[in-house]
């Protein structure tokens, strides 16, 4: 605002109007205004759109990580149900969110959504499990910042595709130099750190939640 | 010096007046996302929605303007329509609206915008403000392009995510990376200089 | 001080034709040793690289020569088109441009596919020289440049695990380079075998024996700052002493100084005249600052080896070290 004239001529009302701020400022709480209606109105038609396109983008990857059902008759959709899951254990406290797949209303599996540190920055994998919990069916990497053409291969299938027919009792181990069996995962080469990273997140998520939905899916069978 | 009409406006834009390789304007984003042509184009469409949006609208209300007041005008008028932009991203180009991540938000701050405002739009008519904003954008998209093509062919050896290179090609990984969009810039705005350079001396000759 | 004979307007000391009848005063410097130009300085940097060369033939064979020799074609071919560019006869005599491909091939692996040397020797003369307007004006070893380049790009076939080649003739190119070995398995390499060179590595870094006997030649030579060299390796082995104490079991300080390229880096690559400071003081912050460099990398991060990135780091620094540390002309507050 340019300063003050040193008389302000009180008698013109012309005078006065212009002196005051919130009335200089109509144009801009007008703009305001509209322009905030404008988006209202945006987000009531977008809104919906884009809640679906960011639960989808998990929802989507479900099914792949769910074995398909033992007889090729059973024809139902899969129906997913989100829930979280707070654990606590040795002094801290991590939130699972938990995928329960259901054909029929019968139990087809878990998928569960975490995220853990990797070498470069976070790393957010859904892991499936089995419904009574003890195999891994598949595991998909959400969202990794790791260095391309090294870590970033975690999330291609021929690594991330290692993890499905894995036991869940045994803590996962990882080698170097392939061969692995049993309970081994294969280092990606040159990538050991985020390779164990991934690794890393799906045991403490076992340990962390696999009790719980055994006992789950005991409770939900008829 | 006369005002510039809408054609000039438009054609100044895409080179003679290009917004990055000649005003050096909206650097970051230009750096940020050219390591693929989907995020650059797709980059380079919205911020051609907000700019002719941000012009249009400041063009006619331009005998409004108070001198004091006209900043959080066009502040205002740029982040509504970036938070459009962005909804409208979000709700039809999910994957690019997270794989920009928060670059389409900060178009907002991007100074090409309030820079067109400014100069172009807070001066001249609709139809000129807008011809400006096309012809700024256009001239943003076709930088963010020509880096954008450049890393994405050595990076990955793909253009537009078609492999143009054969299999065997070794990607460059540093042409993706951060570094790589500062050499790339680097050396592409040193061509174009010589360019103008060889240009000069030719008409002087 | 003797004064030079040359005339006011004769810069060039070595061809200037001294007149005897006349006392001939000449504005400073008065450089003593007039015989110090670019040429001399780099033959001397290809005669001390000459063991570090012959370990690498030795050791590495036919990848080694290979090495050296795509590298050699690809900075001179280089150096001669960015001249040519800028229409300039090319500069290939001075021998700055072997010296850079030579020191490049050494810091490759002897596994790196050929388009690594290609490549990084493209951007080591081109990027890393050419564009800062050619030899002296470069702020960074283009050397460095280059190997920095190809390394973050190719980083499968050039990092930790790209020096091991399990299918190789040569028994070493099948093992783990020391320091990685040690770092992931805890492996101790033997002091005998990083003294002659008898390990994984890039080609010019295994031999810590050729590297010292090169070193000492470039620095007795005064082509090298000794000063750069001698600060480096006493932080760096101020750094392995507080890592692992005065130990003679494991990983000693010794280990530590002779393992990786740390000679190789100290000599040859950190000493390059025109990316490290002018005084002497300043070369010893210099040094010192690499040393540490190289040390914190090693230890705290997921690199093995931290010469280059260490040496890249404190060139950066170097015009700020210099200004620091140039005296003020007498009479200036």
């Amino acid at each position: 605002m340019p300063p003050a004239v040193a008389t302000i001529d009180t008698a013109s009302p012309n005078r006065s109007w212009r002196d005051n701020a919130l009335l200089q400022g109509w144009l801009v709480l007008l703009l305001a205004i509209v322009f905030g209606a404008l988006l209202a109105g945006v987000q009531t038609a977008l809104g919906p759109a884009i809640a679906d396109n960011k639960r989808n983008e998990t929802l989507s990857r479900v099914p792949q990580l769910i074995p398909p059902p033992d007889t090729a008759a059973t024809s139902a959709q899969l129906e997913v149900d989100t829930r979280m899951l707070p654990v606590s254990s040795g002094g801290r406290t991590a939130v699972y969110r938990i995928h329960r797949a259901s054909r029929d209303d019968e139990l087809a599996g878990w998928v569960v959504q975490v995220a853990g540190q990797g070498y470069a920055d976070r790393i957010e994998v859904l892991l499936g499990l089995s419904p009574a919990a003890d195999v891994i069916t598949g595991l998909f990497v959400l969202d990794q910042k790791e260095t391309p053409g090294l870590g970033a291969k975690i999330a291609e299938a021929p690594w991330r595709g290692q993890f499905a027919g894995k036991p869940a009792a045994l803590p996962l181990e990882v080698i170097k130099g392939g061969g692995a069996s049993g309970n081994q995962i294969d280092a990606i080469t040159g990538a050991t750190i985020s390779s164990r990273a991934v690794t890393d997140i799906v045991n403490r998520t076992l340990a962390d939640v696999r009790d719980q939905l055994a006992t789950d899916a005991g409770k939900a069978a008829p | 010096m006369s005002t510039p009409s809408a054609g000039q406006r438009f054609i100044r834009g895409i080179l003679p007046e290009n917004p990055v390789y000649r005003q050096m304007l909206g650097l970051c984003a230009t750096l940020a996302v050219t390591n693929n042509l989907k995020s650059a184009v797709t980059m380079g469409a919205a911020v051609l929605f907000v700019l002719v949006c941000a012009n249009l609208m400041v063009s006619l209300i331009r005998h409004l303007l108070t001198p004091h007041l006209r900043i959080v005008i066009f502040t205002l008028t740029i982040a509504t329509f970036v938070t459009v932009a962005d909804r409208l991203l979000a709700a039809f180009l999910y994957p690019m609206s997270k794989a920009l991540g928060p670059y389409i938000p900060l178009i907002i701050v991007n100074c090409i915008i309030i820079c067109r405002c400014e100069v172009c739009a807070a001066k001249q008519g609709p139809l000129t403000a807008v011809a400006d904003a096309l012809g700024q954008s256009i001239g943003f998209t076709l930088a963010l392009v020509s880096l954008a093509a450049v890393r994405e062919i050595l990076g990955t050896g793909m253009w537009f995510g078609f492999r143009v290179l054969p299999a065997a090609w070794p990607d460059w990984v540093i042409m993706v990376l951060p570094p790589g969009a500062f050499l790339t810039f680097g050396l592409l705005l040193g061509l174009t200089n010589w360019i103008s350079a060889q240009r000069a001396g030719k008409e002087e000759a | 001080m003797t004064m030079k004979a040359s005339g006011m307007e004769k810069t060039d000391l070595k061809n200037a034709s001294v007149d005897p009848t006349l006392t001939e005063v000449a504005p400073s410097p008065h450089l003593v040793e007039g015989g110090r130009t670019t040429r001399r300085m780099m033959i001397d940097v290809l005669v001390a690289l000459a063991p570090l060369v012959g370990a690498a033939i030795y050791f590495f064979r036919w990848s080694a020569v290979r090495q050296m020799a795509i590298c050699l074609a690809a900075c001179l071919t280089v150096e001669a088109l960015c001249a040519l560019m800028r229409r300039r006869r090319p500069p290939l005599a001075d021998g700055s441009a072997a010296v850079t491909a030579i020191i490049l091939a050494l810091s490759l692996p002897a596994t790196a596919p050929w388009y690594a040397g290609v490549i990084g020797s493209m951007v080591a003369i081109g990027i890393g020289k050419a564009l800062f307007g050619g030899l002296g004006m470069n702020l960074f070893n283009p050397a460095m440049v280059g190997r920095a380049f190809v390394m973050i790009s190719f980083a499968g076939a050039l990092g930790a695990a790209g020096y091991q080649d399990a299918g190789s003739a040569i028994d070493i190119m099948t093992q783990a380079t020391p320091l990685t070995a040690f770092q992931q398995s805890g492996v101790v390499t033997g002091l005998a075998d990083l003294l002659i060179g008898r390990t994984n590595g890039s080609l010019g870094e295994t031999s810590a024996l050729a590297c010292l006997a090169g070193g000492l030649f470039l620095c007795l030579r005064r082509s090298a700052a000794w000063r750069i060299p001698a600060s480096m390796l006493a932080i760096a082995a101020l750094f392995a002493i507080l890592q692992t104490g005065f130990t003679a079991q494991g990983w000693t300080p010794a280990h530590h100084l002779c393992g990786g390229a740390l000679l190789f880096g100290a000599f040859f690559i950190a000493t390059d005249p025109v990316s490290s400071p002018l005084t002497p003081q300043g070369q010893m912050i210099y040094g010192a600052g690499i040393g540490a460099l190289v040390m914190i990398i090693r230890i705290f991060s997921g690199y093995p080896e931290g010469v280059m990135f260490a040496v890249l780091l404190m060139n950066g620094l170097t015009p700020l070290i210099n200004r620091w540390t140039i005296p003020p002309p007498f009479g200036e507050q």
